[in-house]
């Protein structure tokens, strides 16, 4: 073990440090938050070890890459956020069926608390729902020695493995032992297995009696998991995942008197351990991140073996059923179920009477979807329409906010197009509907509905925000950089294309307006307002920018710079009138086509700078 | 050991970069340190909390009222803070203001905000971090200066020998490090003026 060192790492990273050093040979993923880090890092540290890594168009492509590579024999892994799982629902479901050859595992980053989801769907219920085992870390160090035991598990049992992380485990940086990598597992050949792999009905009939024989071994298998039981009292809490830390620091510093037993598997639960420990016990509490999985699966099983032991969870509302575990509540579950009293309502808090104003993320300075939906709020307002803006995921969805409010709807990846068709079919033809979709976006889950809004007859006007990365996720790199959009528009039939910079905005209201007739005609018109992302410009451009600032004599206090495009760098004096943050201005010139006194101006070469931001 | 420091901040102001540094170093000097970050949505602008938990610790999250002390980057985020605060927590405030964008109510001033404060917390330290960056070249410092002043106010020197948080700045810094190691020196000032 000489060649491993202790280091301060992020869970995410963990967890694909833990792959390499389980020798993963294909990995794919779909950004989104808390799961892209692990592909990040695999990027940058696996190609060295011979790791193929790589960003898919969405979370079903990359599913069926990292799923392939395991049917050939190689070791993979595939990642995503929770609500990506939905969108690779579809082979995840028969890749059970399949089984795999090589160690095959779906990493999916659970967000209780929706930090920056849409909703806190618990993917242990998938496990269940698909005959898939669910491993569960609790801290990073544990995160990377499960990914590695995971993939062993897989191919020991042919078998797909999910992996179920939080945010609190994805997004910890915590001690962590790192080895050297293995070499990669590559496949030697595919061998052809049509009676396995093709799930034609009768192929498939076979195969599930085979599943349910298969699952029987994990069931049996899961019990030599390292499931974690502390003994020390009658009162036993059953945890998984973080929930784990949670109890410990309950046990040990804030006078809990119980034993611990943490399950690795609560999918399928290691029936044996389990019952074990409750036989050991007066009282049973269930601590876990999510929905009442493991509590409802215990009571099953302790009602199939006749043990009767009260058991208290989620379900008996002992523990916050929305949002993350904290050791607040936590302790408030904890100290009602066993009657003592919780010594964290003790502390002395204190209070201020000032209640600071919220601060809603916003778009960046610069930022070039600030300026389309500018150019869109005063296009559709000057031409008198009241169009439903049907929003999608990134980081315009934070046209919702003020003085935007452009985004009416806004469920899933790519729905803008699709919710958008049904609510025009809804109202029988009568409402102009204009969705806004990102590139990656729309090459995720956009694509299909486009193809259907055609094919359909659909009239809309589709707004492509392309800032040539997937900004919302940190940057990442997507189809935009290789494939043109406007050729795709043509190639599937929308007649009306036009790409525009969005920081052009006299240009881009003459579109939009334009756009809009051609929509009222009946027609599927496309507006790719390209222009790159602000953050990625700057970072590509160390200090090559040029800035913007306000002539106090010129200006007039109208307010149109800061009330109407709410760029961050721009300040309101308490005379009303505008002040630029000169350390905030990435000199986008928005602000200044958007002045009608022209009481802004430039600072060094803006025209340089704008071209070599185009180049993005 | 066990050290609760509570950062709070707005987005881009490099507060998980300031968590990182510090956590690696806590485990450089042989400690267990685990850093708690919630990013995603927007990367700027919006309010960001980072948990960093030294020494006999599990969990990643600070119970409320159990901060040893609150690391405000900014102002205003440090009033939301105080519901990790007890009588005993150490303040470390940024005398920087940043105004929330798109709000029509009226802020108060920083000197007001800062009188505030004086008011109702008894372990106050009020940096001005900002001033001291841009005086360096660039705010982009900013966050240096802190971790020097949190540094030298808790006398972390006592757990943290001073070669081995220069070392984590280096590692993990990796651009400018001169700068940000005079950045770092420039922050200690603020634990020997008391």
């Amino acid at each position: 073990m000489s060649n491993c060192i202790i280091r301060l790492m992020l869970g995410n990273h963990a967890i694909a440090h833990g792959a390499m050093e389980a020798g993963i040979a294909v990995a794919a993923g779909y950004p989104g938050t808390p799961s892209s880090e692990i592909i990040e890092y695999l990027l940058d540290n696996g190609r060295e070890f011979g790791v193929y890594a790589e960003w898919s168009s969405n979370e079903k492509v990359a599913y069926e890459v990292a799923y392939g590579a395991a049917l050939a024999g190689a070791r993979s892994i595939v990642t995503m956020k929770h609500v990506g799982l939905n969108v690779a629902m579809d082979p995840l479901m028969s890749s059970a069926y399949t089984g795999v050859k090589g160690g095959f595992v779906i990493i999916t980053a659970d967000d209780p608390g929706m930090w920056s989801s849409q909703n806190e769907q618990d993917n242990r219920w998938v496990g269940l729902h698909a005959y898939i085992p669910v491993f569960e870390p609790y801290d990073p160090q544990n995160a990377k020695d499960l990914v590695k035991l995971a993939l062993e598990f897989s191919e020991r049992h042919g078998h797909p493995v999910m992996m179920r992380t939080v945010t609190r485990v994805s997004h910890v940086r915590g001690p962590v032992t790192v080895c050297s990598p293995e070499k990669p597992r590559y496949s030697e050949g595919y061998v052809k297995e049509p009676r396995r792999h093709a799930l034609v009905p009768a192929n498939a009939r076979t195969l599930k009696g085979e599943l349910l024989r298969r699952w029987s071994t994990i069931e049996e298998d899961v019990e030599d998991a390292p499931h974690v039981y502390i003994d020390g009292n009658k009162n036993l809490i059953i945890t998984s995942g973080v929930a784990f830390t949670y109890a410990l620091e309950a046990v040990k510093n804030y006078g809990v008197k119980a034993s611990i037993l943490n399950v690795v598997t609560p999918v399928p639960l290691p029936r044996k351990v389990i019952t074990d420990a409750v036989t050991r016990a007066d009282k049973v509490i269930v601590i876990e991140e999510g929905d009442p999985v493991l509590e409802q699966q215990l009571k099953a099983l302790l009602y199939d073996e006749d043990i009767r032991v009260p058991i208290m969870g989620k379900m008996e509302n002992l523990f916050n059923r929305v949002g993350e575990l904290t050791i607040n509540s936590v302790m408030d579950g904890l100290t009602k179920a066993l009657g003592i009293v919780n010594p964290l309502t003790s502390i002395k808090t204190i209070s201020i009477d000032y209640s600071p104003p919220q601060r809603p993320p916003v778009f960046c300075p610069g930022c070039p979807h600030a300026a389309s939906f500018y150019e869109l709020k005063v296009s559709t307002a000057r031409s008198g329409a009241r169009p439903v803006f049907s929003g999608d995921i990134g980081c315009y969805s934070l046209g919702i906010n003020n003085p935007f409010n452009e985004q009416d709807l806004l469920t899933n990846m790519g729905s803008s197009l699709g919710l958008g068709m049904g609510i025009y079919h809804g109202t029988n033809g009568k409402t102009l509907v204009i969705p806004i979709i990102g590139d990656s976006t729309f090459f995720h889950t956009g694509l299909p509905a486009l193809v259907n809004a055609v094919y359909n007859k659909t009239p809309m006007l589709i707004l492509i925000l392309d800032n040539r990365v997937t900004a919302m996720t940190g940057g990442q790199p997507n189809p935009t950089s290789m494939i043109s959009i406007e050729n795709i528009a043509k190639a599937v039939g929308v007649d009306y294309v036009r790409t525009i910079d969005p920081f052009d905005t006299k240009k881009a209201q003459d579109t939009i307006t334009e756009a809009m007739s051609v929509v009222k005609g009946g027609g599927v018109a496309v507006i790719i307002m390209r222009r790159g992302c602000a953050l990625e410009a700057t970072r590509l451009n160390r200090g090559h920018v040029a800035r913007y600032y306000v002539d106090a004599n010129a200006c007039r206090a109208c307010g149109i710079c800061y009330n109407l495009i709410a760029c961050p760098a721009i300040v309101p004096l308490e005379n009303r009138k505008a002040w630029i943050d000169p350390n905030m201005c990435v000199g986008c010139s928005v602000c200044a086509q958007v002045c009608p006194y022209n009481a802004i101006k430039p600072e060094g070469n803006v025209k340089e700078w704008l071209g070599k931001w185009a180049e993005m | 050991m066990r050290l609760n420091i509570y950062l709070t901040g707005v987005g881009g102001q490099g507060l998980v970069t300031f968590a990182t540094v510090l956590g690696d170093a806590a485990i450089r000097a042989g400690y267990k340190a685990l850093v708690a970050e919630t990013h995603g949505l927007s990367q700027r602008g919006g309010s960001v909390d980072v948990h960093v938990r030294i020494g006999d610790i599990d969990a990643p999250l600070i119970p409320r009222g159990g901060a040893d002390v609150i690391v405000a980057f900014e102002i205003i985020e440090a009033f939301r803070a105080v519901d990790y605060a007890n009588e005993d927590t150490v303040f470390i405030v940024n005398r920087r203001l940043i105004r929330p964008p798109m709000i029509k109510q009226k802020i108060p001033s920083i000197n007001e905000l800062e009188n505030l404060l004086r008011k109702n917390i008894r372990k106050l330290y009020v940096v001005d971090a900002y001033s001291d960056a841009a005086k360096l070249g660039n705010i982009i410092y900013e966050n240096t200066i802190i971790l020097g002043a949190l540094y030298s106010i808790l006398r972390l020197n006592q757990y943290i020998p001073q070669g081995v948080i220069e070392e984590s700045i280096k590692m993990n810094l990796r651009r400018d490090i001169d700068k940000n190691l005079r950045a770092f020196t420039i922050g200690l000032k603020y634990g020997n003026a008391k």
